[in-house]
């Protein structure tokens, strides 16, 4: 899997040094807080590291997340997207980047992890908002999802396919999924994971280390 | 004329989405359930906060379309800001204002860069929605009567668009209800006109109990989609 450089993106006025944003959508159920969770969990003793969520039970999702130890619960901000869960991430980021500023200045983080509420495959992120966007979708869904497309699918810096351990039980060929994706995704990576069979999460982790990386390299 | 239209636009970038202006709360209660229940909710809003809201907006703009210095502009939006939160009784009605004022200034001060906003922010707290309305208004040369049209037309779409989407009421008779608000926002405007010419101390203080007591617990509800 290639590094992926967001300097290559350069939509966002970022600071040397500064917090690298990530975004992480996809659609309900996919596994979208439980990326985050076990993301928290693998980088956070390396790294400091703050959540802003998007969904309807903030409380909910701050509860996993604290639950697990993985996040002090100070580093995790809900947001309300007024019903527009794709608005609060891509057409008014107002509230998103109120979010993510007041935990960049609080904690001065390495890694701002920003979730989307459960949202459809047009979801995307806006570029002012994060430097790089994770979009999930899981095996049960049916494995004809990455045909379909839509920004999360065919412009997602990293689309993750989760719970493959689920694919015998519900009739879905991988290999399809992988086909699908390569021919939409022209060259982006795109990895198949069961978080609940290993929630190192290692490949995403991986990439977003070497986004770091590259961002902190002198130029 | 741009400036103004932009600014009523719903899709300008300044985080109202977020906002229901009481009506989740007031659906939750169930004292909102359909078009009427709903258009009633908006005018009340459009003769109490509307009415405070355009009154501050245009004493903002007004007092700030003439020539003052850095210190006298500051002293203002103080006075201004002192006298929206004597106003504004619930506590997370008073964050969500100055959240939704830094908001708009984010994105005015990228379509209308001026010293004007850049002293906003810089005596204190962020400021209230209302006197942000009259900061940018002043930045891109609104008309006094324009930025109270544009106050009062955000106390009432915001709350009407809500309920469309809280509730899934038919969006052709909502929209038709809120035309129907014209001529009160008419006279409200015309009212807050008057007040905007008078003192700042006599602003008018109108307020809804019940909507600020709502709002009030709406903060603490874990589920809400709306922040306000």
């Amino acid at each position: 899997m290639g590094a992926v450089h967001p300097a290559d993106t350069p939509h966002r006025h970022v600071p040397p040094g500064g917090a690298l944003r990530v975004g992480i959508g996809g659609p309900v159920g996919s596994g979208k807080t439980e990326l985050v969770a076990c993301l928290c969990a693998a980088l956070s003793p390396r790294l400091s590291m703050v959540a802003v969520t998007n969904d309807i039970f903030t409380r909910e999702d701050a509860a996993i997340l604290t639950r697990r130890a993985v996040l002090p619960v100070e580093r995790i901000v809900g947001v309300q997207t007024g019903c527009c869960p794709h608005t609060a991430i891509r057409d008014d980021i107002s509230e998103n980047l109120d979010a993510v500023e007041a935990l960049e200045a609080r904690f001065a983080p390495d890694l701002v992890l920003v979730e989307s509420g459960g949202d459809n495959l047009t979801a995307t992120f806006s570029k002012a908002l994060v430097d790089l966007q994770i979009f999930v979708i899981d095996v049960a869904g049916g494995d004809k999802v990455p045909r379909k497309g839509g920004p999360g699918i065919t412009t997602s810096d990293l689309l993750v396919v989760n719970k493959v351990d689920l694919a015998p039980h519900v009739g879905a060929d991988l290999d399809v999924m992988a086909t699908d994706a390569a021919a939409l995704r022209q060259g982006r990576p795109t990895v198949f994971l069961s978080l609940r069979d290993d929630p190192s999460a290692d490949p995403v982790a991986a990439l977003l280390l070497d986004a770091l990386t590259a961002r902190r390299a002198p130029t | 004329m741009q400036a103004l239209l932009l600014l009523a636009d719903g899709r300008f970038p300044a985080g109202g989405h977020a906002h229901s202006a009481g009506v989740e709360a007031a659906v939750a209660d169930g004292r909102v359930t359909d078009v009427a229940t709903l258009a009633a909710f908006a005018e009340g809003r459009l003769r109490s906060v509307g009415l405070v809201d355009a009154a501050v907006a245009m004493a903002t703009v007004s007092r700030l379309a003439r020539p003052l210095d850095g210190d006298a502009a500051r002293a203002v939006l103080a006075r201004l800001d002192a006298e929206v939160d004597a106003r504004t009784p619930a506590a997370p009605l008073r964050a969500a204002s100055r959240r939704l004022g830094r908001q708009l200034l984010r994105v005015a001060a990228r379509c209308w860069p001026s010293p004007l906003l850049d002293l906003a922010g810089a005596p204190g707290p962020d400021p209230h929605q209302a006197v942000a309305f009259g900061l940018v208004g002043a930045a891109s040369a609104m008309r006094v009567d324009d930025v109270g049209h544009l106050a009062v037309h955000h106390a009432v779409t915001t709350p009407m668009q809500a309920g469309v989407r809280l509730l899934g009421l038919d969006p052709f008779a909502v929209a038709a209800a809120t035309a129907a608000l014209a001529e009160i926002a008419a006279a409200v405007v015309a009212e807050a006109a008057r007040h905007a010419a008078g003192p700042l101390g006599d602003l008018p203080a109108r307020s809804a109990t019940l909507v600020d007591i709502a709002a009030m617990a709406h903060a603490g509800t874990d589920g809400r989609l709306f922040a306000t």
